[in-house]
């Protein structure tokens, strides 16, 4: 059961499931048992973007002249939103790596994973143009209560499978005392742990960062800190991606032809799965209460948000098979919308506001007299 | 030219104005929830009660059986739908 960087089994990795089959040996995509897997990874791979390349020097005056209680609702999303990428650009492979088994939904991890580490720098991107001391920024998010008790949600299930796996794959299945503490493990309850993971994975990427995201988009709305709103529409269009795997892990776990006891965990689990929803969206509705505690924001309030909350959380809930918990059925912020249409988000060289093409177009715009003094 | 009826609403002619099922059901003014528009958010999923759809390029997002996704998808045949 221990993991090995290069399984020396000879399988047919067609015949693997998903997770908790053999290691993968051979990263090859000439066969796939989910060809959607490498389909995510082109469309990925297609969206990629750098940070650097969005220019959101303007947003440094429109920030400065923001009133407190609205400075106080940008900086506090940006604070949560470091919080979730943080956690995301590690844990799918720290948690899903050692388990998985098949090379096209390795591969996926790998590349969902990295495009999360490009959101965490973007971040630091955006704080660096707003304030002369990214530290302070920085450095609340371990002491802000109010994000701590987020980061307890959204990690507690990784660490419960990484815990699990590791000693699962140090003593195999059984009764095992480790540092003179009993514990026990079976595969069947790291299964458990497994779906449990990605469910609350799930619930982080579709509903945790929608909050947030409104807010963004209504300051953007207003002509206010469009570099910002720039950035977090790259990321929101990763994200969709990000959801769509989830998506597709749970279906294809529920389905059961993949594995039959992940279909029988995952009936088991659907009290907990609502729970977790439930949970979820109760913390991103305080999380709402938080943000407008001062004061609300033009376009956007406390009871908007909330609405918006619950309405994405119903339309996530049965993208999986899940019953809408909640009875709002509309879209309480239609033009949310149009912000989050990939079509128009390409970070295109030939705009303007591409900090990195712009150093090119200096040397450009050089005319005749700007050599007078030169002599060759 | 395909029928689009919407359950508990009038039927709208897919008469090749609009690209896709989303911008035919947009033209008139019916609201349907889109992020992505190409397929691969699954935020636009819609019921198909009856008929055929195609799509016109293969959608990335998980798509249950009796759902389809109307931003990358044009009616074969007339179709019976409900957006939820
Ligand atoms: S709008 Fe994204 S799948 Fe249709
Ligand atoms: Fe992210
Ligand atoms: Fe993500």
């Amino acid at each position: 059961m221990a993991y090995t960087t290069f399984n020396r089994q000879i399988n047919d990795q067609l015949k693997e499931p998903m997770f908790f089959g053999n290691p993968v040996n051979i990263s090859r995509y000439d066969q796939q048992k989910y060809g959607i897997f490498e389909k995510l990874i082109e469309k990925q791979l297609s969206f990629f973007w750098r940070p650097e390349e969005v220019d959101v020097s303007k947003d440094r005056i429109d920030y400065q002249n923001l009133p407190e209680h609205e400075k106080h609702i940008f900086i506090s999303n940006l604070k949560y939103q470091t919080l979730l990428d943080s956690v995301q650009g590690r844990s799918p492979n720290v948690a899903f790596l050692p388990i998985v088994s098949l090379p096209e939904l390795e591969t996926w991890i790998e590349t969902w994973a990295f495009s999360e580490t490009i959101h965490s720098r973007s971040y630091t991107h955006i704080v660096r143009n707003i304030s002369a001391e990214p530290h302070k920024v920085f450095d609340d998010i371990m002491l802000n209560e109010k994000i701590l008790q987020r980061a307890e949600d959204v990690t507690r299930y990784y660490d419960a499978l990484i815990d699990g796996v590791n000693l699962y794959q140090r003593c195999g299945e059984g009764n095992h005392t480790i540092n003179g503490e009993s514990q026990n493990i079976s595969l069947y309850e790291l299964k458990r742990r497994l779906y449990l993971c990605v469910m609350s994975v799930n619930v982080l990427e579709a509903i945790r960062f929608y909050v947030s995201f409104a807010c963004s988009f209504a300051f953007a709305e207003r002509e206010l800190m469009e570099g910002n709103a720039k950035i977090i529409r790259l990321i929101a269009r990763d994200e969709a991606l990000h959801l769509t795997g989830t998506q597709h892990m749970l279906n294809i776990m529920a389905a059961g032809d993949d594995d039959p006891q992940m279909a029988q965990i995952a009936k088991e689990c659907e009290e907990e799965a609502y729970a977790i929803f439930r949970k979820a969206a109760e913390q991103e509705k305080d999380w709402a209460e938080f943000l407008f505690k001062d004061g609300s924001m033009i376009g956007l309030n406390k009871d908007i948000l909330c609405q918006y909350v619950e309405y994405i959380t119903n339309s996530r809930m049965q993208a999986i098979g899940l019953k809408p918990i909640f009875s709002t059925t509309q879209n309480p912020i239609p033009w949310i919308n149009t912000w989050l249409v990939s079509d128009n988000v390409q970070v295109a060289p030939q705009e303007a506001e591409i900090s990195s093409y712009l150093v090119g177009q200096i040397d450009n715009e050089v005319d005749g007299g700007d050599f007078g003094d030169f002599d060759l | 030219m395909p029928n689009v009826k919407i359950s508990g609403n009038s039927a709208i002619a897919f008469d090749g104005t609009a690209p896709t099922l989303l911008t035919a059901l947009e033209q008139h003014k019916l609201q349907v929830n889109f992020h992505c528009r190409q397929g691969y958010c699954g935020a636009c999923r819609c019921k198909l009660l009856q008929g055929e759809v195609q799509y016109l390029n293969e959608p990335l997002a998980f798509v249950r059986k009796g759902e389809f996704l109307p931003c990358c998808s044009i009616p074969l045949t007339d179709i019976e739908i409900e957006i939820p």
